[in-house]
């Protein structure tokens, strides 16, 4: 495990990476930025085009937000309970693995749309 | 013993669900910081279980084909149940980005928290003097109209 600091130190430049990439996923769906209704951007022509023009940049938000919540989350099970230290850290690596492994089988694994 | 006498005795308890996450029972008078610090935890906390189940459903595609998404989609896109959803998660993201910008210049870059003291009596903290508690303020100021404009966009957009 790497140190405390380090790791809160991470936490403060996912959650500063977070701001710009989280106001761009946003904009995706703001009719004046993206120039679609807010319901049309809901749909498989426009998300499958979201998804071939910028896989990368879905999965780098979603592993950083996974990385920043899940942090968080071990940081309050930290507090409630500290003596189950390494069961806190177990878990929240287990659910970081399992969930960025839907993302990434989500882009890769995606379909074209026909 | 009253509900008003029960809540106050479990204010003074130091556990953790007084302490860290119910922000109902926090003293928020005359301490918006701890306001802000219980208000971060319950929105983040609620924005991880939606970031998870936002996973699970834009898996879709890749699980069971862009028919089934769409089919999803006109169910849900326009339902006045997944509007109010997603202004609620607005609202808690409006709050989480602008603190989570100001918890970056005060705490990690140590702007806006004065310089330290010598505590002599009557010691206040010089922070609380300090441009962060007006950096707070303006956290709590433009919330609502972040989270305004989004009820706009998910409503009328």
């Amino acid at each position: 495990m790497a140190r405390a600091s380090s790791i809160q130190l991470l936490q403060y430049v996912t959650a500063i990476l977070l701001v710009f990439l989280v106001s761009l996923h946003v904009a995706e769906r703001v009719p004046w930025v993206a120039e679609v209704g807010y319901e049309e951007s809901l749909r498989s022509e426009y998300v499958s085009r979201i998804y071939s023009e910028r896989s990368w940049l879905l999965l780098l938000l979603a592993y950083t937000a996974l990385f920043h919540g899940l942090n968080g989350v071990r940081g309050m099970l930290y507090e409630w309970m500290p003596g189950m230290a390494r069961l806190w850290d177990t878990a929240t690596l287990a659910l970081f693995l399992l969930f960025a492994g839907v993302a990434t089988y989500t882009v890769v694994a995606l379909p074209p749309l026909e | 013993m009253s509900i008003k006498d029960k809540l106050e005795a479990y204010r003074g308890l130091p556990g953790f669900l007084a302490a860290s996450l119910n922000p109902w029972l926090v003293r928020a008078r005359d301490n918006p910081e701890r306001l802000a610090f219980v208000l971060h935890r319950v929105t983040g906390l609620t924005l991880l279980g939606y970031l998870m189940l936002h996973l699970i459903v834009t898996s879709t595609p890749a699980r069971a084909g862009w028919e089934a998404w769409d089919g999803l989609m006109e169910v849900f896109a326009a339902s006045l149940l997944n509007k109010t959803g997603e202004f609620l998660v607005a609202g808690m993201l409006a709050f989480h980005g602008l603190n989570g910008v100001r918890l970056i210049l005060v705490e990690m870059l140590g702007a806006c928290v004065g310089r330290p003291v010598k505590p002599k009596p009557p010691y206040t903290p010089p922070s609380l003097a300090a441009c962060q508690r007006r950096l707070l303020y303006l956290v709590f100021a433009l919330w609502p109209v972040l989270w305004a404009v989004a009820g706009y966009v998910i409503f009328k957009g």
